[in-house]
């Protein structure tokens, strides 16, 4: 993690300037020297990494690199906007490198075209971040256990039809700052009129606190145990998304690959049956997933993808910026209702 | 078993393909907006904007690149669409959507209207027109971390104006001129100083002492000494500040020690003695002094931003210098009877504001400001970020989908009675005379009983009832508010003017007219809503008169937009936002709370319901 930033990276220069000058406004100069300073790697370039992409490489990040070893299809490029029309048959992340550069010449893309099971340990090591899409969830409990004991920030998300989730592991003690307005003292003297004015006190002056967060791993994340007595009573409260996670995990895991629009039939016959196993094994019932959700888990949702990979890509400029509260540590957005819910799960 | 087309049941996709849409705007929400709907599906899209693309946009307007600076959005846009969906099909459009060539008509064309704007001029002015033209309009608008999306659709929800929006934040004139006692006020008197020496004079924007402030309360004793006192300036307040800056060749330093500035005025200002009774008093500025100071307190270059240096007060007078010599070369070159006009993109504009502001700042003894954030007060930046376009467009698309399912109830909105009605295609204004228009338009179409006329302040004599709409300022998009005080009747009209009517007709009206309309909502503090607006600091042209029996009022009339680049404001400068976790109720939405300063009103804005 960048503790303290590079020396030659210290001075922006005006081109840089220009360009961000209207985040610059918003996070300040101090969170845009970390961002240039950060190290990402993407791994999954469909929908939602796409979406994720442009947006870390307009923040103005110092590396993202692209990882994906699958290949273009024609369901792949109808679901984002980096890879070209005749692109068919090339690999996915090699094809959305072009468009991805043009979006910020000054933001070093990359590609590797390897799965990233295949990946060895240190691999993971030269970032500062990971975002891991279309993940397994073994890879993603995986790749979260090894990052987050070198403080590197652990991102999964995905979207699934009409439903998308954002999880993030930032380690045991991430610190950050919060700017807050400073507090206006009253005036010492005590025969000041209403009008007295020192003329010094700038009311738009603000200071920075800095604070401290824990975050738990993605396997203990998913791994709560919802048989004893208070986790039965916060089920009420609980977004059925989180279980609808769990099913699409497990799908994925035993299919090896999504629903798919061309397997309608049968993939949603398997939905509900891993929906009642999966629910079955956590000791819940089946209604908590009604069988409606089937048909609108399948593929990837544009608008879905924007608003997962707007939350997930703020997220992780929080996180490298160390600027302002991050999620914790889930974020769910169901697409057909319109809304958006943090959640935490996990030991406390 | 239903059938899919990648994620969307096949009648859906279907009916998008099918659809035609407008998007208004081609910048932060646009570019995201026009990226989501092509992707989803949609195939026939309109999109215009007037502006072209500059630097600074690039950090979230994805579909530019800096070799596309300088060109038009809507066109660059659409060049970028099409390369990765070829298949859309889609318009572009450099043009004002304000433009009378967009009438009714025009927007009868389309299924759904979706605003990606930045002012409220425009926004006021596609509420009317969709509301003639009975299309939904879904709203939006975003600044810094907040953003929010709205559905308007006649007859099932409220429109954009039943709620009244908090207007544009304007100071007395006497804290500018006399008392300012935040940087604020410096910067606002420096923006008019660049007015009325090298721009166009504006009887509300002087710069002098107001010797009118009650809070001077000369008593008549002094009155005589005050006489004596002002002759000797007396001069030059007669003489109108650009006349008298002429007349000096714009010396910089005679501007600077002399009129209107840091010297002269400032002691003129000192004795109000009224006035520094309970306030520090300014302390005046002399050039000669100031360059026998030491050289000074000048930060060192840092690690900020070259902008972001504080200079002292040697810097900024010499910055004041500089600048006052450019800008009175480019007065030169423009010629005869020039005026330039003040843009923050301007550098020498931007330094004199910078230096002009700041030279005020230290004599009322106020901690003086970098350039990047006088720039961001006086050109009322809203800073801007990728994330929340693309969290807000996407949103906009998933209420699309509700709506052309016209599954209004699922939409976010409040579902209310409207508050405007619609007398459209009212026949060319300036033909319309005010009897035609109060008489047989209001009486007779809507029950409005004994209508008589009151345009800003005055009751109308007979004689003006044969006077054009036009003649009161009255033109496209105009809103009228009709009160009818003997049955408790409001009536909000809005005008369009066209040419197309058939002959002998003078006007047509457009929209169900009602037995009873909503009385007009009193102003509350209504819900503050990220909305952006670009106007700058002018006063407000609404004219409210007493009303007696029924009266016919002008209740705003569309500001002309400012000619420079499209950039927002809220009503203060600087605020800072906060992203904070959402609730985890059922139907839970993602809150974003505005931090407001100590003064204002806590209030959510409420992104998703």
């Amino acid at each position: 993690m960048i503790d303290t930033i590079e020396k030659e990276d210290n001075i922006i220069s005006e081109e840089e300037a220009a360009q961000y000058d209207r985040q610059i406004r918003l996070w300040g100069l101090d969170a845009q020297k970390r961002l240039r300073g950060s190290r990402v790697l993407l791994v999954g370039l469909r929908g939602l990494g796409a979406e994720v992409a442009k947006n870390l490489i307009l923040a103005g990040v110092k590396g993202l690199t692209l990882l994906d070893h699958e290949q273009v299809t024609e369901e792949s490029r109808r679901a984002q906007f980096l890879i070209p029309v005749d692109a068919d048959g090339q690999n996915q992340a090699q094809a959305s490198l072009e468009r991805a550069q043009l979006l910020n010449p000054m933001v070093e893309v990359k590609v590797d075209t390897d799965a990233v099971e295949s990946k060895p340990d240190d691999f993971f090591f030269q970032f500062d971040a990971v975002c891991l899409t279309r993940c397994s969830k073994d890879l993603m409990v995986r790749v979260d256990q090894l990052c987050a004991s070198r403080n590197i920030k652990v991102f999964c998300g995905d979207v699934y039809g009409y439903h998308g989730y954002m999880f993030s592991d930032l380690g045991q003690e991430h610190h950050y700052v919060e700017e807050k307005p400073k507090v206006v003292k009253g005036s010492n003297e005590a025969n000041d009129g209403p009008e007295a004015k020192k003329g010094k006190v700038d009311p738009n002056e603000t200071t920075m606190v800095k604070k401290t967060i824990s975050f738990c791993s993605l396997k203990e994340a998913l791994e709560v145990d919802w048989t004893n007595e208070k986790a039965k009573s916060s089920l009420k409260r609980t977004p059925a998304d989180y279980f609808l996670l769990q099913v699409l995990l497990k799908f994925r895991t035993d299919k090896g690959r999504d629903p798919q629009p061309d397997s309608f039939a049968e993939d949603s016959q398997l939905f509900l049956q891993i929906r009642d196993d999966v629910l079955e094994t956590m000791g819940l019932s089946s209604e908590l997933l009604p069988n409606t959700f089937v048909s609108y888990c399948f593929s990837e949702m544009a608008p879905v993808c924007a608003v997962v990979g707007g939350v997930l890509g703020q997220e992780l400029v929080k996180a490298l910026s160390q600027r302002d509260a991050p999620h914790r540590n889930f974020f769910f957005f169901d697409g057909l209702k319109g809304s958006g819910v943090v959640d935490y799960f996990g030991s406390k | 078993m239903a059938q899919l087309v990648g994620p969307l049941r096949k009648e859906l996709a279907d009916s998008l393909s099918s659809c035609r849409v407008l998007v208004v705007g081609a910048g932060g929400i646009g570019c995201e907006l026009l990226k989501n709907l092509v992707l989803t599906g949609f195939k026939n899209i309109e999109v215009i904007d007037l502006d072209t693309i500059d630097v600074s946009n690039l950090n979230r307007q994805f579909l530019f690149q800096k070799k596309h600076v300088g060109k038009s959005k809507a066109q660059v846009a659409k060049e970028s669409v099409l390369r990765f969906c070829p298949s859309a099909n889609i318009t572009a459009y450099h043009d004002s959507i304000m433009n009378p060539d967009y009438n009714v008509e025009f927007f009868r064309n389309f299924q759904l209207v979706m605003n990606a704007l930045d002012n409220r001029a425009a926004r006021n002015h596609v509420n009317r027109m969709c509301l003639a033209a009975d299309i939904p309009l879904i709203e939006s608008g975003t600044a810094g971390y907040l953003g929010q999306v709205t559905v308007i659709k006649k007859g099932q929800t409220e429109c954009y104006e039943c709620q009244p929006k908090p207007t544009q934040k304007t100071f007395p004139g006497c804290t500018i001129r006399n008392t300012p006692s935040e940087p604020i006020h410096c910067i606002v008197w420096a923006k008019y100083l660049f007015n009325q020496l090298f721009g166009e004079e504006d009887a509300d924007q002087e710069v002098s002492p107001d010797t009118a402030d009650p809070e001077v309360a000369w008593n008549p004793a002094d009155a005589a000494a005050r006489a004596t006192a002002s002759n000797k300036d007396g001069d030059i307040k007669r003489v109108s500040t650009k006349e008298w800056a002429r007349s000096t060749g714009y010396d910089p330093v005679k501007l600077f020690n002399k009129v209107q500035l840091f010297k002269d005025d400032i002691m003129y200002l000192l004795t109000m003695d009224k006035l520094w009774k309970k306030r520090k008093a300014p302390l005046p500025l002399d050039w000669t002094e100031i360059h026998q100071l030491e050289s000074s307190q000048e930060e060192a270059f840092g690690t900020g931003l070259k902008d972001q240096q504080v200079l002292g007060v040697q810097g900024y007078a010499q910055l004041f210098h500089r600048s006052v010599e450019t800008l009175r070369s480019q007065l030169i070159e423009k010629g005869e009877g020039a005026e330039l006009v003040w843009d923050k993109d301007d550098p020498p504009a931007m330094d004199f504001v910078t230096a002009a502001a700041n030279l005020r700042m230290n004599v009322f003894s106020m901690n003086m400001k970098s350039r990047f954030d006088v720039k961001s007060m006086a050109g009322n930046i809203i800073p801007a970020i990728a994330t929340t376009n693309a969290v807000i467009a996407g949103l906009i698309v998933l209420e699309a989908l509700k709506t052309l399912n016209s599954d209004f109830d699922q939409c976010r909105t409040v579902n209310l009675q409207c508050c405007s009605f619609h007398v459209g295609v009212i026949g060319l204004v300036q033909i319309l005379t005010l009897a035609v228009f109060a008489f047989d338009c209001l009486r007779n179409v809507f029950p409005v009983i004994g209508p008589s006329v009151q345009v800003s302040m005055k009751t109308t004599s007979v004689s003006n009832n044969n006077k054009f709409l036009s003649d009161f300022g009255i033109r496209n998009g105009s809103r009228l508010q009709a009160d009818d005080f003997l049955q408790d009747y409001t009536l909000l009209v809005n005008l369009i003017h066209s040419e197309e009517l058939e002959k002998d007709v003078e006007f047509e009206v457009v929209g169900d007219a009602p037995d009873k309309a909503p009385v007009s909502s009193v102003p509350e503090e209504g819900k503050n809503i990220a909305n952006g607006n670009k106007d700058s600091a002018q006063p407000s042209t609404s004219s409210k008169a007493a009303a007696e029996d029924d009266d016919v009022l002008i209740v705003d009339s569309d500001e002309e937009p400012s000619s420079s680049t499209m950039e927002t404001s809220l009503e203060s400068s600087n605020r800072k936002r906060k992203h904070h976790d959402a609730d985890t109720d059922d139907a839970a939405s993602k809150r974003k709370r505005l931090d407001q300063q100590p003064a204002d009103d806590d209030e959510d804005i409420i992104a998703l319901d």
